[in-house]
């Protein structure tokens, strides 16, 4: 028997089976298993229900027989139908999925933002640091006066220590100033009176040019005046400052030292922030690196900015921003904080 | 400066080597390094100017015998002299006291010129010095023991056996002992006989008179010279000596006597001679003043932070070399050394030294790692304002936000490159007078020089693209006030094809300008205008919007550069007239409704005439409007360009209907058409 043949016999239902069995397994798509479901399980033209029907032509002997394969290929019909069906769910996803994936390795865009230079980035973490112990930034001009830059600082006029500070000097009169120091004397002289809490962060100017100087770099000074300022507040002042700078357990050596402006004075090392102190070709094997210097200030400066020495004292430090900013991001030496090379400004991190 | 490890030992017993060099290190005195040599140890120490007193054997001694509590051990000197007054021999005359305020010269007679001994000669050459003869020799090893520098003239070659302390006149001449002619003038102090200058003050000594073998009588000058007219001359002549290296730093006026005392005793010990009766001491008004002043132990420890025995100031002020007298119950007049009266000068206005010069020497004895660490009290925060550093800090960010990277440039640069930039120029710039090189000669008038020199630097190793900025001072003119600008340059094209490439062009630029002002609360625009170096029709100067003063300029940069590049600078000072803190109105809860608009008009119309048509067309529920696009090309007609503007309609109390919406566009469209529409010619 083919097609909607009435079945005579269950032989004839083993090929029924057979049948639906080859076209089940024909179903690739959504219609095609519809059409499937239709033949076979419809409600008015399907296979299942026609032989059912049809068992009123079966002899009797045979009945009982084909009513229970009948029945059979009934439940092996709708199993199979529900089995298609999932296949052709999870088919359908799969395909769905494919149609969106990436390849996830591939590099993402960032967004395209700028750099801060490296002296910029330690000169802001400096001021937040003394910011929160309640200072407040100063600041002056670049071209100043031989007063402010080194006769109010205890510097006279043909003093060897001059010397030192290989000047710049503009015509009519003026220099570049060699410091951010002039900025205290300017401070001082604005002030009424204390407490004077600042630091002083700037760029100034030496006749220098190597591989360790540049004519132009970056300083921050600090100043402090009060009644009752004493060298320990110096010392501590500058280990709280250092430690948060650098690490926690950065190490703070004072060598008395001689600056025109401060007395006594000071030298400032710290445990070599590359070897912690265990000496490294950089700190030339001492385990300590100098970094600025500092001082109680001079009773004479206190006194030519109109403060009684008797009455107020204070302390001063000053550091060379260029330097701390060369150990923090590892750049070899300072002509190259001056190039503005994009391909390394651009590696920095705040 | 290197000094001897067994030479010091001589005046004061010494720890191990290591010991010694951190002690000096302790107290001011960094030894920067030690080399053995020949079982002795070389020190580098490095002596600050203000202790010259410690530029020689016996100071760096008194300073360790201070720091290891150990006896100072002083050469002590007797001298055999004959009866022979030394003053019989030699005439001294100060015509510059002020230059000279004091002269000491002893007379050895007979003596004989020859090698040094052994152990003169070895101690000489263990700090790097040449051996000449006993006598020079002699002269050298007491500047090394006791800082003052001698010199010993062949007393036959004096003429008149007289002795002038001078200025030099115009044009005198005299050879040194290096053998070099030097042509003088009255800046420089000199030694003169009765005929001529001997030797240069302080300084050097004359090839005429100087001891040579053949000498028999010696003359020797202990003398104290003036810092200031020493320095001056050795500045003149380009000379650095030995001698004027302490001197220009002060010297010790005690120590000439001294020091010739001594010489002459080694004189009469090494090359035999008599010593004459006595030295002819001189002195002039300008002797310095002994100096003196008070300690008192409290505010000692008060300016310390430290609390320090009684008897401990006493040990360290009295080792090195001050005299203490109480004065109350824990207080003293001191007497200043003299070797410290150059470093202490500059007193009080009644005269007295400064105790913070005194606390300073208690203090560095008490060595800084034995001062307890604590933090000054913050009773409330300084009176300060922070307010342009904080403003600076804002700036950078923003533009760093913005992709630029911060650059720092020399703030001088080539006479040749100023005017090539900037508006804020007013007359000459101002020149560095003693500039490194000529690349370097005047101050910055625009942070453009600086940053184009950035974008060649950049550009020429391959940067596809350039955006830079730096924020810094200018210096319009000499006795003006410095200005505070940023500047910005941009370039080229941002990105791989895969980032989404950007050319960046003149509004990539003026974007950044924009929204840097912005974000202070300030609106800027631009008007057209002509700044240096700008590519003409590109140029602009920025203004605070509807004010009159420039407060910036941009453009394209007119450089030859393999792409177009553009800069802008503007004063910082504008930016802080904005609101500092921002606020906000909340949006409608209502619907806006978006209409586009593509109006076709003459390419030559600027933007700004469209957008106050349409601000001041004061349309009813208009929230925003804006530039969507432009558009030239096929489809627009020769001449003319189509500009898209997007508008937002919303109403803060109900949803508006697109009737509404239309009928207020409409009317708008036909006024914007009617204005500006294009019309073929
Ligand atoms: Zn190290």
């Amino acid at each position: 028997m083919a097609g909607g043949g009435t079945p005579d016999s269950v032989g004839d239902l083993a090929r029924e089976r057979e049948r639906f069995e080859r076209e089940a397994a024909e179903v690739s798509s959504r219609d095609a298993w519809e059409a499937l479901r239709l033949r076979w399980v419809g409600r008015k033209q399907g296979v299942v229900r026609a032989l059912l029907a049809a068992i009123k032509e079966v002899p009797v002997e045979q009945k009982r027989e084909y009513g229970q394969v009948v029945n059979l290929l009934k439940r092996r019909v709708e199993s199979r139908l529900e089995e298609l069906e999932g296949e052709l769910e999870r088919a359908e996803r799969q395909a769905a999925i494919g149609a969106a994936a990436v390849d996830v390795t591939l590099p993402g865009r960032r967004p395209a933002l700028g750099s801060l230079h490296p002296v910029s980035i330690v000169t802001q973490e400096i001021v937040e640091i003394f910011s929160a112990m309640g200072y407040s930034v100063a600041e002056g001009p670049e071209v100043e006066e031989d007063y402010y830059n080194f006769q109010a600082l205890n510097f006279p006029p043909d003093h060897p220590a001059r010397d030192t500070q290989d000047t710049f000097f503009v015509e009519g009169g003026k220099l570049l100033r060699t410091h951010t120091s002039p900025v205290q004397v300017r401070t001082m002289l604005e002030r009424e009176e204390p407490p004077i809490r600042v630091i002083c962060p700037g760029r100034a100017y030496r006749f220098d040019n190597d591989l360790r100087h540049s004519p132009m770099f970056h300083q921050v000074e600090c100043l402090v005046v009060d009644k009752g300022i004493t060298l320990g507040h110096l010392k501590g002042t500058l280990e709280a400052f250092v430690r948060k700078l650098f690490r926690p357990e950065t190490g703070v050596r004072l060598r008395p030292s001689y600056f025109p402006f401060t007395e006594p004075s000071a030298e400032v090392d710290i445990t070599c922030p590359f070897c912690s102190g265990d000496g490294c070709r950089t700190c030339s094997d001492t385990g300590w690196m100098e970094i600025l210097g500092s001082g109680m200030v001079d009773p004479r400066v206190l006194a030519e900015c109109g403060f009684d020495p008797e009455i107020y004292s204070g302390f001063a430090f000053g550091l060379g921003l260029d330097r701390v900013a060369m150990i923090r991001f590892d750049i070899p030496n300072i002509r190259v904080l001056f190039e503005n090379d994009e391909r390394l400004l651009r590696q920095v991190r705040g | 400066m290197d000094f001897s490890r067994d030479w010091i030992g001589q005046y004061v017993e010494l720890p191990a080597v290591d010991e010694l060099a951190a002690g000096l290190t302790e107290v001011g005195l960094t030894v920067e390094g030690s080399t053995e040599s020949d079982g002795d140890v070389l020190l580098d120490v490095d002596v600050t100017t203000n202790r010259p007193d410690c530029m020689c054997h016996l100071g760096l001694a008194r300073e360790v015998a201070v720091r290891f509590d150990k006896m100072l051990r002083v050469p002590s000197i007797q001298l055999a002299e004959v009866n022979e007054p030394a003053a019989d021999a030699v005439e001294v005359a100060l015509a510059d006291g002020g230059g000279c305020p004091r002269y000491v010269a002893r007379v050895v007679r007979g003596v004989k010129v020859g090698p040094s001994p052994g152990w003169l000669r070895t101690a000489l050459e263990s700090i790097g010095q040449r051996s000449i003869n006993n006598i020079v020799d002699i002269t050298n090893f007491v500047l090394w023991e006791s800082g003052q520098p001698v010199h010993a003239f062949d007393l036959a070659k004096i003429e008149g056996a007289e002795i002038v302390v001078r200025r030099a006149e115009e044009g005198e001449k005299l050879t040194t002992l290096d053998g070099e002619e030097r042509r003088l003038d009255p800046e420089i102090l000199v030694i003169a006989d009765a005929a001529r200058a001997v030797a240069l003050a302080g300084i050097m000594g004359g090839l005429d008179s100087e001891v040579g073998e053949r000498t028999t009588d010696v003359l020797i000058e202990c003398a104290h010279f003036d810092p200031t007219v020493v320095r001056k001359g050795a500045g003149r002549l380009a000379m650095h000596t030995d001698a004027s290296h302490r001197f220009e730093r002060g010297a010790d006026p005690e120590a000439p006597k001294w020091a010739a005392a001594r010489v002459a005793g080694l004189i009469a010990e090494m090359a035999g001679g008599e010593i004459l009766a006595g030295a002819v001491d001189q002195r002039s008004e300008h002797y310095p003043a002994p100096l003196a002043g008070r300690l008192d132990l409290g505010r000692l420890e008060a300016f310390g932070g430290v609390e320090i025995p009684r008897e401990e100031v006493v040990r360290i002020l009295t080792g090195l070399g001050f005299e203490l007298a109480p004065d109350g119950e824990s207080a003293w007049q001191v007497a200043v050394p003299s070797w410290r009266y150059h470093d202490m000068k500059f007193t009080r206005a009644d005269g007295a030294v400064y105790e913070a010069d005194l606390f300073e020497e208690a203090l560095r004895h008490v060595g800084f790692e034995n001062i307890p660490s604590a933090l000054p009290p913050v009773e409330k925060p300084d009176s300060g304002s922070s307010a342009p550093h904080e403003q600076r800090q804002r700036i950078r960010s923003y533009l760093a936000a913005c992709g630029l990277a911060e650059t720092i440039n020399y703030a001088f640069h080539a006479a040749a490159d100023d005017g090539s930039f900037g508006i804020w120029a007013e007359g000459e710039p101002i020149r560095v007078a003693n500039p490194l090189s000529e690349l370097y000669d005047v101050m910055r008038r625009s942070l453009l020089v600086g940053l184009v020199d950035s974008a060649w630097f950049n550009i020429r190793r391959g940067a596809e693209a350039v955006r830079l900025f730096e924020s810094g001072h200018l210096f319009p003119a000499a006795g003006a006030p410095e200005l505070e600008t940023v500047g910005l340059v941009m370039g080229g094209a941002r990105g791989m094809p895969w980032q989404r490439r950007t050319e960046l062009d003149l509004f990539d630029l003026k974007g950044c300008v924009e929204g840097l002002a912005a974000h202070f609360g300030v609106s800027v625009e631009a008007r057209v205008a002509d700044p240096p170096g700008v590519v003409a029709g590109t140029g602009a100067t920025v203004h605070v919007a509807g004010r009159l003063e420039v407060v910036g300029w941009m453009g394209r940069l007119e450089l030859d550069t393999p792409y177009p590049v553009f800069g802008a600078e503007l004063e910082v000072g504008a930016l802080a007239e904005g609101e500092r803190f921002s606020t906000v109105s909340a949006p409608s809860r209502h619907p806006a409704v978006a209409v586009d608009l593509t109006l076709t008009h003459a390419a030559d119309l600027p933007w700004r005439e469209i957008e106050s048509a349409i601000t001041s067309a004061g349309v009813e529920n208009l929230t925003s409007f804006g530039l969507k696009d432009r558009y030239e090309g096929e489809g627009v007609p020769s001449g003319a360009v189509n500009t898209t503007i997007y508008f937002v309609y919303n109403a803060e109390d109900r949803s508006l209907t697109q009737d509404e919406v239309n009928s207020r566009q409409r009317a708008l469209t036909e006024k914007l058409e009617a204005r500006f529409g294009w019309r073929q010619a």
